[in-house]
């Protein structure tokens, strides 16, 4: 259940993944606390200042002194709300989810985490072949190569599919 | 070795009690622990598997080092994918891609024996906080662990494992600002001191790389000549001090590339100047391979190029405030 609602909040879980998910929150007091709280941690991290505790219980008690409204739902007025619960949930995702991961993580599990994140996170643009040349001119300076010795040169010569078929094409320089 | 390693260490925390107050203790073991990695990195003959990782590549390589009358020798070969290989001899580099001939040799000259230099001590222990792990167990070998972490988010964490008795480094770790893993580069097998085959430093170099003997050229119009171009980047994380400033010779046959080169002790930048030739790949971009991270951009008639072991958003701002002096 902590799971789902971790990604629930990342918005990656799929939309009728999210209905089922949400009614469960519903009738599940243990799950609401936990939605609370993740959202929380997310507040807190964005803005450390203004933090109020137990915020459900003001927003009942403010939510009962609201009119209750006699007319029927609208489909429509029922998707605008799921679509503001995602798009809220989105954009706490990173940083709500990222802060609570390295709560339960230390730096050993780095690498298992930085998995998980590559997987997430867009492409990033790779090296073009001209670029080795200034990665190889700055590694004969850089204090990592008097600690590794060559051992890092590995980052010049490191493949990369396209850009053997770059080199190839292009020729000998 | 121990005792060599012991000795070496006592002399080294000897002349750190002197520089003690430079950085008030603190961490000064880890800094300590930084300096023995250096010393022994230049002094010990080994031969070793290690694998290399960022993102989703991993990437298994060997190197050997070995130290004879005529200096040091490296050899870094892959072992995945297409075969390449780097050769080092005194601080002179030949790459060697497949069949490719070596683009760029390095300008450094003869008997390099680096070190941390007091001032670039102060200067590691006013941006990192160096924290001393426990000991670990990496490649068979016992290994202390040592934590860098920056004071400013400009630059990256580093965790080193170093093997306690020759000082050699195990593993190296390169971590961002949430802790997750940039890159990794560890040792999986590796043999120290002994017998290590050193037959490739004279024949299988020489051949390997068409008959170019690297042992005897020496021609300067290929390598890099101290400069002073006038060119400031303000915008430098504070710590990293200058280290050199060379014109060289980039890309076959171009006009010659300004380099300038700063370190805080655990990584560096270079700034590249060069004149704008009109290549369509040379408008803006950022680019990176582990922790190495790559921005250039046109600026008027020239082309920027800033690259170093620190974050996207750190080669960007050094990039951006580039300007010459006095103008």
């Amino acid at each position: 259940m902590k799971q789902e609602i971790s990604v629930l909040m990342d918005g990656e879980l799929f939309e009728d993944e999210v209905e089922s998910l949400l009614d469960r929150l519903k009738q599940d007091p243990a799950a609401r606390k936990n939605w609370a709280a993740y959202h929380l941690i997310g507040d807190v991290l964005r803005q450390p200042d203004h933090i109020h505790c137990d915020l459900s219980a003001k927003v009942r008690e403010r939510m009962q002194d609201e009119p209750t409204v006699f007319a029927p739902h609208g489909r429509m007025a029922k998707q605008k709300m799921r679509a503001f619960a995602l798009s809220a949930a989105a954009s706490l995702s990173a940083i709500g989810v990222v802060a609570w991961m390295s709560l339960q993580i230390g730096p050993e599990a780095a690498p298992q985490l930085a998995m998980q994140q590559n997987a997430m996170r867009p492409v990033k643009a790779q090296f073009q072949a001209k670029s080795n040349d200034y990665l190889m001119a700055h590694q004969e300076f850089s204090p990592s190569t008097d600690m590794s010795g060559g051992a890092y040169y590995i980052r010049t010569v490191s493949y990369e599919t396209e850009e053997i078929q770059m080199r190839n094409s292009t020729g000998k320089k | 070795m121990k005792l060599y390693v012991a000795v070496c260490r006592m002399l080294l925390g000897a002349s750190l009690l002197v520089s003690a107050n430079v950085h008030g203790g603190e961490g000064g073991e880890g800094f300590d622990w930084l300096k023995v990695v250096i010393f022994a990195e230049h002094q010990t003959d080994y031969s070793g598997v290690f694998v290399y990782q960022y993102d989703n590549h991993v990437e298994t390589s060997r190197i050997t080092h070995v130290v004879d009358g005529d200096g040091e020798n490296e050899r870094l070969e892959s072992l995945d994918g297409p075969k390449r290989e780097i050769v080092r001899h005194h601080g002179r580099v030949l790459g060697h891609h497949g069949e490719e001939l070596p683009q760029v040799e390095s300008p450094q000259g003869i008997g390099k024996f680096p070190s941390l230099l007091p001032e670039q001590l102060a200067a590691l222990s006013a941006n990192y906080q160096a924290k001393l792990l426990g000991t670990e167990r990496i490649a068979g070998y016992d290994a202390q662990a040592i934590l860098f972490q920056p004071r400013d988010g400009l630059r990256y964490t580093h965790k080193i494992w170093v093997h306690t008795d020759s000082g050699l480094l195990l593993k190296a770790a390169v971590l961002g600002s949430k802790n997750q893993l940039v890159e990794q580069y560890a040792f999986t097998q590796l043999q120290i001191g002994g017998k290590i085959d050193r037959s490739w430093v004279r024949q299988g170099v020489v051949a390997g790389f068409h008959g170019r003997d690297f042992h005897k050229q020496h021609d300067t119009a290929r390598r890099g000549s101290p400069t002073n171009s006038g060119w400031v980047a303000d915008a430098l994380p504070a710590g990293f001090a200058k280290t050199m400033e060379i014109q060289r010779p980039m890309h076959g046959n171009h006009a010659p590339v300004i380099q300038m080169v700063y370190s805080d002790g655990l990584s560096a930048i270079s700034i590249f100047i060069e004149s704008d030739d009109g290549d369509e790949d040379d408008v803006e971009g950022l680019s990176s391979r582990g922790a190495m991270n790559l921005y250039h951009k046109v600026v008027g008639k020239h082309l920027f190029t800033v690259v170093g072991e620190v974050p996207p958003h750190t080669v960007m701002r050094v990039l951006d405030s580039i300007r010459h002096n006095g103008q």
